[in-house]
C-alpha cells in the first residue's frame, strides 16, 4: 500500500487535523472498512485492491454521512476514488455532507479497472498516489443501442426476471440517503411479487438515479442476480448530460437538474 | 469514537454468506456484505442485509412471558423453568419422547445449540431437533 | 420540473425497448375542452398505430 498516502494520513492524525480517516484495512485476508483514529492502525491499510484493482471496494461516503450525523463538529477524512469524489460533490450539494468537515484522500485507479469500468475519469482531483488513467471507451450503451426496439425490451424483461428484491442496489449505492424509498412505497411496486414488477421497479429506481448516479459501480457488483444495472444508469446520466448539459458530480456550483435545495 | 466493521457469517439460512456488521461505539447500525468472502462475493439477499434490525431492536424479548388467562403476561425465570419442566415431563411421558419437537436458532452461539440438542437428545430423548438454517 | 423528467423518462423508455411515443404530456386547461379532445384523440390514434402494449403482450404469451 501508498506509503505516500500513510505518510499523509499520519500527519493529519498527529497533528489532530481530524479526528479519524476513514478507509479500508485489511485483516487475514480480508478488506473492510475502517475508521482509523491512531497512526499504528495504518499498517493495516488498504485501496480496495483484492484479487484485482478495486476487488474491494465499499460505499464509504455512506458510512461518512453516519459518522457525521454522529459528530456533526468533528472533521473527518475519507479515501476517495474518481468516482468517491463525484459522489463527495453530490453529497455537499445535496446537503447530505460539508465540504469544510471532510477532507478528501485521493487515490487513481489502474488502467485495467478504468477500462472494466468504462470510467469517464478514473482519478480525483484531489489526487495524492496512483496512476491518472484515460478516459475508458464505452461499449455497454452502444450494444443496447445496436439492438432494435423489440430486442431491447426482450433483453431487458430477461435481465430484469432474474431480480429477487434484495433491495442490494439500493442499500449499497453511495448516494441514495432517502428516509423513506420509492421502491418500499405499496402503492408504486406490489409487496410480495418475485421477480418485482417487470420492468417497472428497475426503471423506477434508474428514474432515482437521475442526477444522483456516479457510476462507481458499486450496484452491479451486489446484484446477487448479475443484471446490468450499471449500462442501465450510464444511459440515464448519459440522457443528463445531453438534455441538461449537467455532469453528476463534475462541479460544486451546479446542482442536477432535479435538485431544489439552495446550493449557497 | 470506534467505528470498524466486523466480519461474521449471516445467521439465517444455511447458505453461510459472509457479511460485515457496521459497529459505531459498540452499537450495530448497518450491515455491509463482505466483498472478500468466497461465499456470495459481495451479494446478499434482503435477508442478510438487515441482519442489523434484530439486534437492538425494541421488540426483543428481555423477560419470560407465561400464558395466563390467554395473555403473555411477563413471570420470573423460576416459575417460568418449573412450569415447563412440569409440563414437557408429562408429555413425555404420557405421548411418549418422541412427541415432542425442538426448535432452535441459528442466531444463537455454537454453544448454546450444543446445549439444547444435548437436552433434546440426552434429557428428552428425542432426535427431533432442527433449526432455521436448514431451510 | 415534471418537463425534465418526462424528458428523461421517455429516452429510458425507449432504451428499455419501449417506443417513448407511448408516453405524452401535454398542457391543457380546463377552459380548453376542444384542444383536450383533439390531444386525446390523437394520443389514441397514435397508440392503435404503435399497437399493443408490449408488456401485456409477453404476459399473454
Amino acid at each position: 500500500m501508498s506509503q505516500k498516502v500513510k505518510e499523509h494520513l499520519k500527519k493529519l492524525l498527529i497533528e489532530k487535523k481530524i479526528k479519524g480517516f476513514l478507509g479500508l484495512r485489511e485483516t487475514n485476508g480480508h478488506v473492510m472498512p475502517h475508521l482509523f483514529t491512531r497512526p499504528e492502525e495504518l499498517e493495516f491499510l488498504s485501496i480496495g485492491d483484492w484479487k484485482k484493482a478495486g476487488g474491494a471496494r465499499y460505499p464509504l461516503n455512506q458510512i461518512l454521512i453516519q459518522l457525521t450525523i454522529a459528530y456533526p463538529e468533528e472533521t473527518f477524512a475519507v479515501l476517495v476514488r474518481g468516482c468517491d469524489e463525484r459522489g463527495l460533490r453530490e453529497l455537499f450539494k445535496w446537503k447530505q455532507l460539508e465540504e469544510e468537515k471532510i477532507i478528501p484522500i485521493g487515490v487513481g485507479c489502474p488502467d485495467e479497472l478504468a477500462k472494466t469500468c468504462e470510467c469517464e475519469k478514473p482519478f480525483p482531483d484531489c489526487q495524492i498516489d496512483g496512476p491518472k488513467a484515460e478516459k475508458a471507451e464505452g461499449k455497454r450503451i452502444h450494444q443496447i443501442e445496436g439492438m432494435r426496439l423489440e430486442e431491447r425490451l426482450q433483453f431487458w424483461l430477461k435481465e430484469f426476471n432474474r431480480c429477487i428484491k434484495c433491495f442490494g442496489c439500493r442499500n449499497i449505492c453511495p448516494m441514495c440517503f432517502c428516509n423513506e424509498c420509492s421502491l418500499e412505497e405499496e402503492l408504486l411496486v406490489e409487496k410480495g411479487d418475485i421477480p418485482p414488477d417487470n420492468p417497472t421497479f428497475h426503471l423506477v429506481r434508474a428514474m432515482h438515479m437521475v442526477g444522483r448516479c456516479i457510476d462507481c459501480g458499486l450496484c452491479e457488483e451486489a446484484c446477487p442476480g448479475e443484471i446490468p444495472l450499471r449500462t442501465l444508469y450510464k444511459k440515464i446520466t448519459e440522457i443528463v448530460e445531453k438534455e441538461f448539459g449537467y455532469k453528476t458530480g463534475y462541479n460544486l456550483d451546479e446542482k442536477s437538474p432535479l435538485n431544489i435545495i439552495e446550493v449557497k | 469514537m470506534e467505528f470498524k466493521t466486523v466480519l461474521t457469517t449471516c445467521p439465517y439460512c444455511g447458505c453461510g454468506c459472509g457479511l460485515l456488521l457496521e459497529v459505531l461505539n459498540g452499537r450495530v447500525i448497518g450491515t455491509l456484505p463482505s466483498k472478500t468472502s468466497p461465499v456470495n462475493e459481495g451479494k446478499l439477499c434482503v435477508k442478510g442485509w438487515m441482519v442489523h434490525e434484530f439486534i437492538h431492536h425494541p421488540k426483543r424479548l428481555t423477560k419470560p412471558l407465561m400464558k395466563k388467562g390467554g395473555e403473555l403476561k411477563e413471570a420470573s425465570w423460576d416459575e417460568a423453568l418449573d412450569f415447563s419442566a412440569k409440563q414437557l415431563k408429562e408429555i413425555k411421558e404420557r405421548y411418549g419422547p418422541d412427541s415432542i419437537g425442538v426448535l432452535t436458532s441459528a442466531k444463537c452461539t455454537n454453544e448454546e445449540n450444543y446445549l439444547l440438542q444435548k437436552f433434546t437428545r440426552a434429557v428428552l430423548g428425542t432426535n427431533n431437533i432442527d433449526h432455521c438454517a436448514r431451510l | 420540473m415534471a418537463k425534465k423528467r418526462l424528458t428523461v423518462l421517455q429516452k429510458l423508455l425507449q432504451f428499455s425497448g419501449i417506443h417513448p411515443e407511448r408516453l405524452r404530456m401535454r398542457w391543457v386547461s380546463s377552459a380548453e375542452a376542444a384542444e383536450f379532445v383533439h390531444e386525446i384523440t390523437e394520443f389514441v390514434e397514435e397508440i392503435k398505430r404503435l399497437g399493443p402494449n408490449p408488456l401485456k403482450v409477453k404476459e399473454a404469451a
